[in-house]
Protein backbone atom coordinates (compact mmCIF):
# COMPACT_ATOMS: atom_id res chain seq x y z
CA UNK A 1 0.00 0.00 0.00
CA UNK A 2 1.29 3.44 -0.63
CA UNK A 3 1.05 5.38 2.01
CA UNK A 4 1.37 8.66 0.24
CA UNK A 5 -1.87 9.54 -1.74
CA UNK A 6 -0.73 12.91 -3.70
CA UNK A 7 3.11 14.30 -4.12
CA UNK A 8 4.34 16.89 -6.21
CA UNK A 9 8.02 17.13 -7.32
CA UNK A 10 8.97 20.98 -8.08
CA UNK A 11 5.61 21.12 -9.90
CA UNK A 12 4.97 24.33 -11.63
CA UNK A 13 2.87 26.10 -14.21
CA UNK A 14 3.13 29.39 -16.10
CA UNK A 15 0.34 30.81 -18.48
CA UNK A 16 2.10 32.74 -20.58
CA UNK A 17 5.11 35.08 -18.97
CA UNK A 18 3.16 34.77 -15.80
CA UNK A 19 4.43 31.86 -13.46
CA UNK A 20 0.54 30.42 -11.18
CA UNK A 21 2.78 28.21 -9.47
CA UNK A 22 6.56 27.66 -8.99
CA UNK A 23 8.47 25.01 -7.38
CA UNK A 24 5.63 23.13 -5.31
CA UNK A 25 6.77 20.17 -3.38
CA UNK A 26 4.07 18.82 -1.26
CA UNK A 27 2.83 15.79 0.20
CA UNK A 28 -0.45 14.43 1.81
CA UNK A 29 -1.23 11.03 2.89
CA UNK A 30 -4.08 8.79 2.47
CA UNK A 31 -7.05 9.32 4.20
CA UNK A 32 -5.99 12.74 4.92
CA UNK A 33 -8.45 15.83 4.42
CA UNK A 34 -5.39 18.57 2.77
CA UNK A 35 -6.68 22.05 2.95
CA UNK A 36 -4.47 24.12 0.55
CA UNK A 37 -5.22 27.86 1.67
CA UNK A 38 -4.24 31.10 -0.02
CA UNK A 39 -5.36 34.53 -1.04
CA UNK A 40 -7.48 35.20 -4.51
CA UNK A 41 -4.72 34.05 -7.38
CA UNK A 42 -2.21 32.37 -4.92
CA UNK A 43 -2.11 29.42 -7.23
CA UNK A 44 -4.33 27.21 -5.15
CA UNK A 45 -7.10 26.60 -8.67
CA UNK A 46 -3.70 26.01 -10.82
CA UNK A 47 -2.51 23.50 -8.35
CA UNK A 48 -5.62 21.55 -8.33
CA UNK A 49 -6.36 21.87 -12.20
CA UNK A 50 -2.86 20.13 -12.12
CA UNK A 51 -3.46 17.45 -10.14
CA UNK A 52 -6.40 16.55 -12.22
CA UNK A 53 -4.76 16.71 -15.26
CA UNK A 54 -6.73 19.65 -16.70
CA UNK A 55 -3.62 21.31 -17.71
CA UNK A 56 0.64 20.20 -17.99
CA UNK A 57 2.91 21.23 -15.86
CA UNK A 58 5.36 23.55 -17.37
CA UNK A 59 7.76 22.00 -15.16
CA UNK A 60 8.14 19.19 -12.25
CA UNK A 61 5.90 16.48 -12.06
CA UNK A 62 3.30 14.78 -9.43
CA UNK A 63 1.26 11.58 -8.42
CA UNK A 64 -1.67 10.27 -7.26
CA UNK A 65 -1.56 7.10 -5.38
CA UNK A 66 1.71 6.40 -7.23
CA UNK A 67 0.34 7.51 -10.59
CA UNK A 68 1.74 10.57 -12.55
CA UNK A 69 -0.15 12.86 -13.76
CA UNK A 70 1.93 13.08 -17.32
CA UNK A 71 2.29 9.43 -17.88
CA UNK A 72 -0.52 7.48 -16.43
CA UNK A 73 -3.17 10.60 -16.96
CA UNK A 74 -6.30 8.44 -17.49
CA UNK A 75 -5.39 6.10 -14.99
CA UNK A 76 -5.12 9.02 -12.75
CA UNK A 77 -8.62 10.08 -14.00
CA UNK A 78 -10.31 6.88 -12.97
CA UNK A 79 -8.56 7.21 -9.39
CA UNK A 80 -9.65 10.75 -8.57
CA UNK A 81 -12.84 12.37 -7.95
CA UNK A 82 -12.75 16.26 -8.91
CA UNK A 83 -15.68 19.23 -8.00
CA UNK A 84 -14.72 22.63 -9.68
CA UNK A 85 -16.05 25.76 -8.50
CA UNK A 86 -18.97 27.15 -9.43
CA UNK A 87 -19.74 24.45 -11.78
CA UNK A 88 -23.68 25.08 -13.14
CA UNK A 89 -24.13 21.82 -14.74
CA UNK A 90 -26.81 20.84 -17.83
CA UNK A 91 -29.64 23.08 -16.37
CA UNK A 92 -32.08 21.64 -18.76
CA UNK A 93 -31.32 17.93 -17.96
CA UNK A 94 -33.01 16.41 -14.86
CA UNK A 95 -30.29 15.64 -11.87
CA UNK A 96 -30.79 11.55 -12.85
CA UNK A 97 -29.70 12.31 -16.44
CA UNK A 98 -26.78 14.85 -14.89
CA UNK A 99 -25.53 11.72 -13.20
CA UNK A 100 -25.90 9.05 -15.26
CA UNK A 101 -24.16 10.75 -17.93
CA UNK A 102 -20.87 11.72 -15.55
CA UNK A 103 -21.50 8.19 -14.74
CA UNK A 104 -21.12 6.49 -17.46
CA UNK A 105 -18.22 8.85 -19.02
CA UNK A 106 -16.46 7.61 -15.81
CA UNK A 107 -16.81 3.93 -17.23
CA UNK A 108 -20.18 2.83 -15.18
CA UNK A 109 -22.18 0.56 -17.17
CA UNK A 110 -25.51 0.27 -15.24
CA UNK A 111 -25.16 3.49 -13.25
CA UNK A 112 -28.85 3.35 -11.49
CA UNK A 113 -27.90 1.28 -8.54
CA UNK A 114 -24.85 3.15 -7.93
CA UNK A 115 -26.61 6.66 -8.29
CA UNK A 116 -29.56 5.97 -6.12
CA UNK A 117 -26.82 4.46 -3.31
CA UNK A 118 -24.84 8.06 -3.44
CA UNK A 119 -28.14 9.95 -3.30
CA UNK A 120 -29.29 8.19 -0.66
CA UNK A 121 -25.74 8.56 1.55
CA UNK A 122 -25.81 12.42 0.57
CA UNK A 123 -29.62 12.54 1.84
CA UNK A 124 -30.28 13.75 -1.34
CA UNK A 125 -33.22 11.61 -2.86
CA UNK A 126 -36.85 12.54 -3.93
CA UNK A 127 -35.30 15.03 -6.75
CA UNK A 128 -34.55 12.55 -9.43
CA UNK A 129 -36.60 13.88 -12.42
CA UNK A 130 -36.07 17.32 -11.29
CA UNK A 131 -34.22 19.75 -13.88
CA UNK A 132 -31.01 21.13 -12.69
CA UNK A 133 -32.14 24.91 -13.59
CA UNK A 134 -34.09 24.93 -10.92
CA UNK A 135 -32.01 23.68 -7.65
CA UNK A 136 -30.09 25.92 -5.55
CA UNK A 137 -26.65 26.47 -5.08
CA UNK A 138 -26.77 24.22 -2.25
CA UNK A 139 -28.69 21.39 -4.08
CA UNK A 140 -26.19 21.85 -7.45
CA UNK A 141 -23.41 21.40 -5.11
CA UNK A 142 -25.03 18.52 -3.79
CA UNK A 143 -25.15 17.25 -7.26
CA UNK A 144 -21.50 18.12 -7.72
CA UNK A 145 -20.75 15.82 -4.65
CA UNK A 146 -22.82 13.01 -6.58
CA UNK A 147 -20.98 13.09 -9.66
CA UNK A 148 -17.41 13.76 -8.11
CA UNK A 149 -17.54 10.69 -6.17
CA UNK A 150 -20.12 8.28 -8.60
CA UNK A 151 -17.09 5.63 -9.42
CA UNK A 152 -15.65 5.58 -5.71
CA UNK A 153 -12.60 7.73 -6.44
CA UNK A 154 -10.19 6.86 -3.90
CA UNK A 155 -8.56 10.59 -3.90
CA UNK A 156 -11.04 13.48 -4.29
CA UNK A 157 -10.07 17.29 -4.97
CA UNK A 158 -12.59 19.96 -4.08
CA UNK A 159 -12.45 23.60 -5.11
CA UNK A 160 -14.00 26.12 -2.91
CA UNK A 161 -16.40 23.69 -2.24
CA UNK A 162 -17.99 25.88 0.19
CA UNK A 163 -18.27 29.10 -1.99
CA UNK A 164 -21.66 30.85 -2.15
CA UNK A 165 -23.45 28.37 0.47
CA UNK A 166 -25.25 29.89 3.33
CA UNK A 167 -24.35 28.33 6.70
CA UNK A 168 -26.75 25.22 6.78
CA UNK A 169 -25.32 24.73 3.29
CA UNK A 170 -21.98 25.18 4.29
CA UNK A 171 -22.65 22.89 7.81
CA UNK A 172 -24.27 20.40 5.45
CA UNK A 173 -21.18 20.01 2.80
CA UNK A 174 -19.10 19.80 5.96
CA UNK A 175 -20.72 16.63 7.31
CA UNK A 176 -20.62 15.38 3.78
CA UNK A 177 -17.42 15.68 3.62
CA UNK A 178 -16.29 13.76 6.77
CA UNK A 179 -18.72 12.02 5.85
CA UNK A 180 -16.72 10.45 3.05
CA UNK A 181 -13.59 10.66 4.58
CA UNK A 182 -14.74 8.19 7.70
CA UNK A 183 -16.62 6.24 5.92
CA UNK A 184 -14.94 5.57 2.79
CA UNK A 185 -11.28 6.38 4.30
CA UNK A 186 -11.10 8.53 0.82
CA UNK A 187 -8.14 11.20 0.79
CA UNK A 188 -9.56 14.61 0.14
CA UNK A 189 -7.71 17.87 -1.23
CA UNK A 190 -9.71 21.43 -1.10
CA UNK A 191 -8.78 24.48 -1.66
CA UNK A 192 -10.76 26.85 0.48
CA UNK A 193 -10.89 30.47 1.80
CA UNK A 194 -12.87 29.56 4.55
CA UNK A 195 -10.62 29.04 7.66
CA UNK A 196 -13.71 27.89 10.17
CA UNK A 197 -13.94 25.10 7.84
CA UNK A 198 -10.24 24.26 7.35
CA UNK A 199 -10.37 24.12 11.59
CA UNK A 200 -13.36 21.71 11.49
CA UNK A 201 -13.12 19.09 8.97
CA UNK A 202 -8.90 19.46 7.63
CA UNK A 203 -6.15 16.90 9.07
CA UNK A 204 -3.78 19.18 7.31
CA UNK A 205 -2.96 22.30 5.65
CA UNK A 206 -0.75 23.86 3.25
CA UNK A 207 -0.22 27.79 2.67
CA UNK A 208 0.34 29.05 -1.41
CA UNK A 209 1.72 32.27 -1.66
CA UNK A 210 1.77 34.04 -5.32
CA UNK A 211 2.62 30.21 -6.41
CA UNK A 212 5.03 28.99 -3.58
CA UNK A 213 4.12 26.66 -1.22
CA UNK A 214 5.37 28.42 2.09
CA UNK A 215 4.10 26.09 4.91
CA UNK A 216 2.52 23.10 5.33
CA UNK A 217 1.68 20.91 8.29
CA UNK A 218 -0.94 18.59 10.22
CA UNK A 219 -3.77 21.20 11.52
CA UNK A 220 -2.80 19.86 15.08
CA UNK A 221 0.87 20.72 15.00
CA UNK A 222 0.13 24.15 13.65
CA UNK A 223 -2.18 24.94 16.37
CA UNK A 224 0.33 24.09 18.59
CA UNK A 225 3.34 25.87 16.96
CA UNK A 226 2.12 29.30 17.13
CA UNK A 227 0.67 29.39 20.13
CA UNK A 228 0.67 33.23 20.54
CA UNK A 229 -2.01 33.13 17.82
CA UNK A 230 -5.87 32.47 18.98
CA UNK A 231 -6.86 31.21 15.54
CA UNK A 232 -6.28 29.53 12.73
CA UNK A 233 -7.27 32.94 11.01
CA UNK A 234 -4.29 34.71 13.05
CA UNK A 235 -2.14 31.71 12.02
CA UNK A 236 -2.99 31.97 8.77
CA UNK A 237 -2.20 35.90 8.45
CA UNK A 238 1.06 35.43 10.50
CA UNK A 239 2.45 33.05 8.18
CA UNK A 240 0.97 34.76 5.08
CA UNK A 241 2.59 38.09 6.34
CA UNK A 242 6.19 36.78 6.98
CA UNK A 243 9.03 36.80 5.18
CA UNK A 244 9.36 34.64 2.35
CA UNK A 245 11.17 30.85 2.98
CA UNK B 1 -17.77 2.79 -27.29
CA UNK B 2 -19.52 3.66 -24.14
CA UNK B 3 -18.22 7.43 -23.25
CA UNK B 4 -18.65 7.96 -27.10
CA UNK B 5 -22.63 7.17 -27.07
CA UNK B 6 -23.12 8.66 -23.71
CA UNK B 7 -22.05 11.90 -25.32
CA UNK B 8 -23.91 11.67 -28.11
CA UNK B 9 -26.88 10.93 -25.85
CA UNK B 10 -26.22 13.55 -23.61
CA UNK B 11 -26.10 15.98 -26.64
CA UNK B 12 -29.25 14.95 -28.46
CA UNK B 13 -31.33 15.22 -24.65
CA UNK B 14 -29.82 18.66 -24.60
CA UNK B 15 -30.16 19.77 -27.81
CA UNK B 16 -33.82 18.75 -27.63
CA UNK B 17 -34.92 20.96 -25.03
CA UNK B 18 -33.07 23.88 -26.06
CA UNK B 19 -35.93 26.72 -26.86
CA UNK B 20 -33.75 28.76 -29.56
CA UNK B 21 -33.57 25.59 -31.81
CA UNK B 22 -36.83 24.22 -31.11
CA UNK B 23 -38.16 27.92 -32.72
CA UNK B 24 -36.40 27.07 -35.55
CA UNK B 25 -37.00 23.99 -36.08
CA UNK B 26 -40.77 24.88 -35.79
CA UNK B 27 -40.36 27.48 -38.60
CA UNK B 28 -38.27 24.89 -40.39
CA UNK B 29 -40.73 22.37 -40.16
CA UNK B 30 -43.76 25.07 -40.86
CA UNK B 31 -42.14 26.09 -44.29
CA UNK B 32 -41.66 22.68 -45.29
CA UNK B 33 -45.84 22.60 -44.60
CA UNK B 34 -46.60 25.34 -45.64
CA UNK B 35 -44.64 25.08 -49.36
CA UNK B 36 -46.53 21.72 -49.61
CA UNK B 37 -49.86 23.96 -48.75
CA UNK B 38 -48.98 26.18 -51.59
CA UNK B 39 -47.83 23.56 -54.30
CA UNK B 40 -50.53 21.83 -53.30
CA UNK B 41 -53.14 25.01 -53.77
CA UNK B 42 -51.20 26.19 -56.87
CA UNK B 43 -51.76 22.81 -58.63
CA UNK B 44 -55.07 22.88 -57.98
CA UNK B 45 -55.88 26.19 -58.73
CA UNK B 46 -54.23 26.16 -62.40
CA UNK B 47 -56.07 22.90 -62.83
CA UNK B 48 -59.41 23.96 -62.53
CA UNK B 49 -58.36 27.05 -64.26
CA UNK B 50 -57.39 24.76 -67.10
CA UNK B 51 -60.31 21.98 -66.88
CA UNK B 52 -62.58 24.99 -67.33
CA UNK B 53 -60.10 26.71 -70.34
CA UNK B 54 -60.42 22.67 -71.91
CA UNK B 55 -63.61 22.65 -71.78
CA UNK B 56 -64.46 25.97 -73.41
CA UNK B 57 -62.86 24.69 -76.52
CA UNK B 58 -60.23 27.45 -75.57
CA UNK B 59 -57.21 25.34 -75.51
CA UNK B 60 -55.41 22.26 -77.09
CA UNK B 61 -52.34 22.39 -75.02
CA UNK B 62 -52.06 19.86 -72.18
CA UNK B 63 -52.18 21.01 -68.58
CA UNK B 64 -48.97 22.52 -67.55
CA UNK B 65 -48.87 20.48 -64.32
CA UNK B 66 -49.28 16.90 -66.14
CA UNK B 67 -45.62 17.14 -67.39
CA UNK B 68 -44.08 18.88 -63.93
CA UNK B 69 -42.26 15.88 -62.44
CA UNK B 70 -44.06 15.17 -58.52
CA UNK B 71 -39.97 16.33 -56.60
CA UNK B 72 -41.32 19.70 -58.72
CA UNK B 73 -43.21 20.09 -55.57
CA UNK B 74 -39.97 19.48 -53.72
CA UNK B 75 -37.98 22.20 -55.27
CA UNK B 76 -38.89 25.13 -52.66
CA UNK B 77 -36.97 22.99 -50.02
CA UNK B 78 -33.32 23.67 -51.42
CA UNK B 79 -34.24 27.13 -50.43
CA UNK B 80 -35.58 26.51 -46.82
CA UNK B 81 -32.51 23.97 -45.93
CA UNK B 82 -30.06 26.69 -47.02
CA UNK B 83 -31.58 29.24 -45.23
CA UNK B 84 -33.21 28.25 -42.02
CA UNK B 85 -32.13 24.61 -41.76
CA UNK B 86 -28.28 26.26 -42.29
CA UNK B 87 -29.36 28.95 -39.27
CA UNK B 88 -30.87 26.10 -37.53
CA UNK B 89 -27.44 23.84 -37.47
CA UNK B 90 -25.60 26.63 -36.72
CA UNK B 91 -27.95 27.55 -33.56
CA UNK B 92 -27.11 23.96 -32.51
CA UNK B 93 -23.87 24.05 -32.80
CA UNK B 94 -22.84 27.19 -31.00
CA UNK B 95 -25.12 26.24 -27.80
CA UNK B 96 -23.80 22.55 -28.07
CA UNK B 97 -19.92 23.76 -26.68
CA UNK B 98 -21.02 27.39 -25.28
CA UNK B 99 -23.22 25.43 -23.19
CA UNK B 100 -20.30 23.37 -21.32
CA UNK B 101 -17.82 26.43 -21.65
CA UNK B 102 -21.07 28.43 -19.78
CA UNK B 103 -21.58 25.59 -17.47
CA UNK B 104 -18.18 24.77 -16.61
CA UNK B 105 -18.76 20.94 -17.55
CA UNK B 106 -15.81 20.65 -19.92
CA UNK B 107 -13.69 20.36 -16.71
CA UNK B 108 -16.06 17.50 -15.53
CA UNK B 109 -15.81 15.98 -18.78
CA UNK B 110 -12.07 16.62 -19.17
CA UNK B 111 -10.86 15.05 -15.62
CA UNK B 112 -12.31 12.03 -16.64
CA UNK B 113 -10.44 9.40 -18.92
CA UNK B 114 -12.32 11.42 -21.88
CA UNK B 115 -10.43 12.47 -24.92
CA UNK B 116 -11.02 15.80 -26.18
CA UNK B 117 -11.65 14.83 -29.97
CA UNK B 118 -13.62 11.59 -28.34
CA UNK B 119 -16.14 14.05 -26.64
CA UNK B 120 -16.38 17.01 -29.31
CA UNK B 121 -16.63 13.90 -32.03
CA UNK B 122 -20.13 12.29 -29.29
CA UNK B 123 -21.48 15.62 -29.33
CA UNK B 124 -20.85 16.23 -32.82
CA UNK B 125 -22.91 12.84 -33.70
CA UNK B 126 -25.30 13.41 -31.14
CA UNK B 127 -26.37 16.97 -33.03
CA UNK B 128 -26.26 15.02 -36.49
CA UNK B 129 -28.92 12.08 -35.34
CA UNK B 130 -30.81 15.58 -34.11
CA UNK B 131 -30.74 16.87 -37.02
CA UNK B 132 -31.28 13.46 -39.09
CA UNK B 133 -34.83 13.51 -36.79
CA UNK B 134 -35.85 16.53 -38.82
CA UNK B 135 -34.74 16.28 -41.96
CA UNK B 136 -36.42 12.39 -41.77
CA UNK B 137 -39.36 14.77 -40.51
CA UNK B 138 -39.38 16.88 -42.85
CA UNK B 139 -38.87 14.16 -45.85
CA UNK B 140 -42.17 12.27 -44.25
CA UNK B 141 -43.89 15.38 -45.02
CA UNK B 142 -42.75 15.86 -48.58
CA UNK B 143 -43.36 12.49 -49.24
CA UNK B 144 -46.76 12.64 -48.11
CA UNK B 145 -48.03 16.22 -49.30
CA UNK B 146 -46.32 15.81 -52.98
CA UNK B 147 -48.35 12.35 -53.16
CA UNK B 148 -51.61 14.49 -52.39
CA UNK B 149 -50.85 16.82 -54.55
CA UNK B 150 -50.23 14.55 -57.89
CA UNK B 151 -53.20 12.34 -56.62
CA UNK B 152 -51.01 9.33 -56.02
CA UNK B 153 -48.10 7.34 -53.73
CA UNK B 154 -45.05 8.61 -55.33
CA UNK B 155 -43.10 6.08 -57.60
CA UNK B 156 -40.04 4.26 -55.31
CA UNK B 157 -37.53 6.08 -57.93
CA UNK B 158 -38.68 9.52 -57.20
CA UNK B 159 -39.00 8.27 -53.27
CA UNK B 160 -34.95 7.16 -53.19
CA UNK B 161 -34.52 10.79 -55.10
CA UNK B 162 -36.25 12.57 -52.63
CA UNK B 163 -34.55 10.68 -49.53
CA UNK B 164 -31.43 11.55 -51.76
CA UNK B 165 -31.70 14.94 -51.53
CA UNK B 166 -32.81 14.91 -47.89
CA UNK B 167 -29.41 12.78 -47.08
CA UNK B 168 -27.58 15.38 -49.38
CA UNK B 169 -29.12 18.17 -47.31
CA UNK B 170 -27.63 16.74 -43.83
CA UNK B 171 -24.50 16.53 -45.46
CA UNK B 172 -24.97 20.50 -46.55
CA UNK B 173 -25.86 21.16 -43.06
CA UNK B 174 -22.97 18.95 -41.17
CA UNK B 175 -20.37 21.89 -42.29
CA UNK B 176 -22.68 24.74 -40.53
CA UNK B 177 -22.88 22.50 -37.52
CA UNK B 178 -18.97 22.27 -36.89
CA UNK B 179 -18.75 25.25 -37.78
CA UNK B 180 -21.38 26.55 -34.74
CA UNK B 181 -19.43 24.38 -32.88
CA UNK B 182 -16.09 25.84 -33.26
CA UNK B 183 -17.18 29.41 -33.29
CA UNK B 184 -18.83 28.24 -29.47
CA UNK B 185 -15.02 27.07 -28.48
CA UNK B 186 -12.97 29.90 -30.18
CA UNK B 187 -15.10 33.01 -29.60
CA UNK B 188 -14.40 35.01 -25.79
CA UNK B 189 -18.05 36.06 -25.82
CA UNK B 190 -21.41 33.96 -26.53
CA UNK B 191 -22.77 36.90 -29.46
CA UNK B 192 -19.59 36.85 -31.12
CA UNK B 193 -19.74 33.01 -31.29
CA UNK B 194 -23.36 33.10 -33.03
CA UNK B 195 -22.18 35.99 -35.09
CA UNK B 196 -19.10 34.82 -36.54
CA UNK B 197 -20.84 31.08 -38.54
CA UNK B 198 -23.95 33.88 -39.17
CA UNK B 199 -21.50 36.25 -41.18
CA UNK B 200 -19.92 33.25 -42.78
CA UNK B 201 -23.11 31.53 -43.97
CA UNK B 202 -24.19 34.87 -45.09
CA UNK B 203 -21.02 35.51 -46.99
CA UNK B 204 -20.94 31.71 -48.53
CA UNK B 205 -24.76 31.86 -49.26
CA UNK B 206 -25.11 35.90 -50.87
CA UNK B 207 -21.27 37.70 -51.19
CA UNK B 208 -19.19 34.29 -53.30
CA UNK B 209 -21.82 33.32 -55.72
CA UNK B 210 -22.76 36.81 -56.35
CA UNK B 211 -18.93 37.66 -57.17
CA UNK B 212 -18.97 35.31 -59.53
CA UNK B 213 -22.15 35.64 -61.37
CA UNK B 214 -23.12 39.12 -60.92
CA UNK B 215 -26.61 38.05 -59.77
CA UNK B 216 -29.15 39.89 -57.73
CA UNK B 217 -28.99 39.12 -54.55
CA UNK B 218 -32.69 38.16 -54.61
CA UNK B 219 -32.17 35.76 -57.76
CA UNK B 220 -29.59 33.97 -54.84
CA UNK B 221 -32.99 32.71 -53.00
CA UNK B 222 -33.93 31.33 -56.05
CA UNK B 223 -33.61 27.14 -55.88
CA UNK B 224 -32.00 27.34 -59.07
CA UNK B 225 -28.09 27.94 -59.33
CA UNK B 226 -27.23 31.08 -60.35
CA UNK B 227 -25.15 30.98 -63.80
CA UNK B 228 -21.58 32.08 -63.94
CA UNK B 229 -20.87 35.23 -65.87
CA UNK B 230 -18.98 34.67 -68.44
CA UNK B 231 -16.24 36.95 -69.83
CA UNK B 232 -14.09 39.40 -67.73
CA UNK B 233 -13.70 40.08 -63.93
CA UNK B 234 -16.84 37.68 -62.92
CA UNK B 235 -15.72 35.16 -64.90
CA UNK B 236 -12.10 35.33 -63.03
CA UNK B 237 -14.12 35.47 -59.58
CA UNK B 238 -16.18 32.49 -60.12
CA UNK B 239 -13.70 30.14 -61.31
CA UNK B 240 -11.45 31.45 -57.98
CA UNK B 241 -14.62 31.68 -55.80
CA UNK B 242 -16.88 29.25 -57.23
CA UNK B 243 -15.47 26.41 -55.13
CA UNK B 244 -16.08 27.93 -52.06
CA UNK B 245 -19.91 28.72 -52.86
CA UNK B 246 -20.97 26.06 -50.78
CA UNK B 247 -24.72 27.13 -51.51
CA UNK B 248 -24.62 27.05 -54.86
CA UNK B 249 -22.63 23.76 -55.09
CA UNK B 250 -25.92 22.47 -52.57
CA UNK B 251 -28.31 23.81 -55.23
CA UNK B 252 -26.67 22.20 -58.45
CA UNK B 253 -26.45 18.53 -56.59
CA UNK B 254 -29.82 19.16 -55.14
CA UNK B 255 -31.18 19.94 -58.37
CA UNK B 256 -29.49 16.78 -59.89
CA UNK B 257 -30.95 14.72 -57.12
CA UNK B 258 -34.35 16.20 -57.55
CA UNK B 259 -34.21 15.37 -61.35
CA UNK B 260 -34.12 19.48 -62.07
CA UNK B 261 -31.58 19.74 -64.60
CA UNK B 262 -31.43 22.95 -65.24
CA UNK B 263 -27.98 24.71 -64.11
CA UNK B 264 -27.22 21.43 -62.48
CA UNK B 265 -23.49 21.36 -63.33
CA UNK B 266 -21.58 19.03 -62.53
CA UNK B 267 -22.72 17.38 -59.21
CA UNK B 268 -19.87 15.03 -58.66
CA UNK B 269 -17.43 18.20 -58.20
CA UNK B 270 -20.49 19.79 -56.61
CA UNK B 271 -20.28 17.02 -53.96
CA UNK B 272 -16.55 16.87 -53.91
CA UNK B 273 -16.93 20.26 -52.67
CA UNK B 274 -19.54 19.67 -49.81
CA UNK B 275 -17.64 16.89 -48.60
CA UNK B 276 -14.14 18.92 -48.42
CA UNK B 277 -16.10 21.76 -46.70
CA UNK B 278 -16.93 19.15 -43.62
CA UNK B 279 -14.17 17.08 -43.66
CA UNK B 280 -11.78 20.70 -43.10
CA UNK B 281 -14.02 22.09 -40.59
CA UNK B 282 -14.02 18.32 -38.99
CA UNK B 283 -10.20 18.15 -38.83
CA UNK B 284 -10.18 21.35 -37.02
CA UNK B 285 -12.95 20.22 -34.40
CA UNK B 286 -11.30 17.08 -33.51
CA UNK B 287 -8.14 18.58 -33.19
CA UNK B 288 -9.51 21.04 -30.47
CA UNK B 289 -7.20 21.30 -27.42
CA UNK B 290 -8.15 21.15 -23.92
CA UNK B 291 -6.87 24.37 -22.90
CA UNK B 292 -9.28 25.64 -25.59
CA UNK B 293 -12.60 23.85 -24.44
CA UNK B 294 -11.48 24.82 -20.82
CA UNK B 295 -11.21 28.39 -22.24
CA UNK B 296 -13.55 30.93 -19.80
CA UNK B 297 -15.81 33.36 -21.52
CA UNK B 298 -15.54 37.24 -21.27
CA UNK B 299 -19.04 37.62 -19.71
Amino acid sequence: MNDTAIKTTELSHSYGPKAALVGLNLSVREGEIFGLLGHNGAGKTTAVSLLTTLIAPTKGTATILGLDIHTDADEVRRTIGYLPENVQFYGNLTLLENLRFFARLSGLQKPDARIREVLEFLDFTGHDSERLETFSKGMRQRVGIAQSILHNPKVLFLDEPTSGLDPQGVRNLREIILNLNRHFGMTIFMNTHLLSEVTQTCTSIGVLREGELVYQDSLAATLTAFPDEASLEDIYLHIEARPGQ
Amino acid sequence: MKIFAAGAYQELLSSRRERMPQILLAVFVGMVTASSVIGWLTNQVVTSVYDRTYAAGLTTQPNPFSAVSPLYYAKNTVIYIILIGALLAIVVGVQSTIRDRKAHTFDLVLSRPVRPASYLGAKLVGLLFWVAGILALSAAISWTSIGAIVGSVLSPGDTIRLLGFYALAWLFLLPFIVLGMLTGLYSRRETTSLLVPIVTWSVLTFVVPQLGTAEHPVSLLNPVPAIASQGGVFQLANLVLGPLSLTEHFKHASGYVLGNTVGAGNPLLSLAVMVAFAVSLLVVLLTTQRDRMRSPLDE
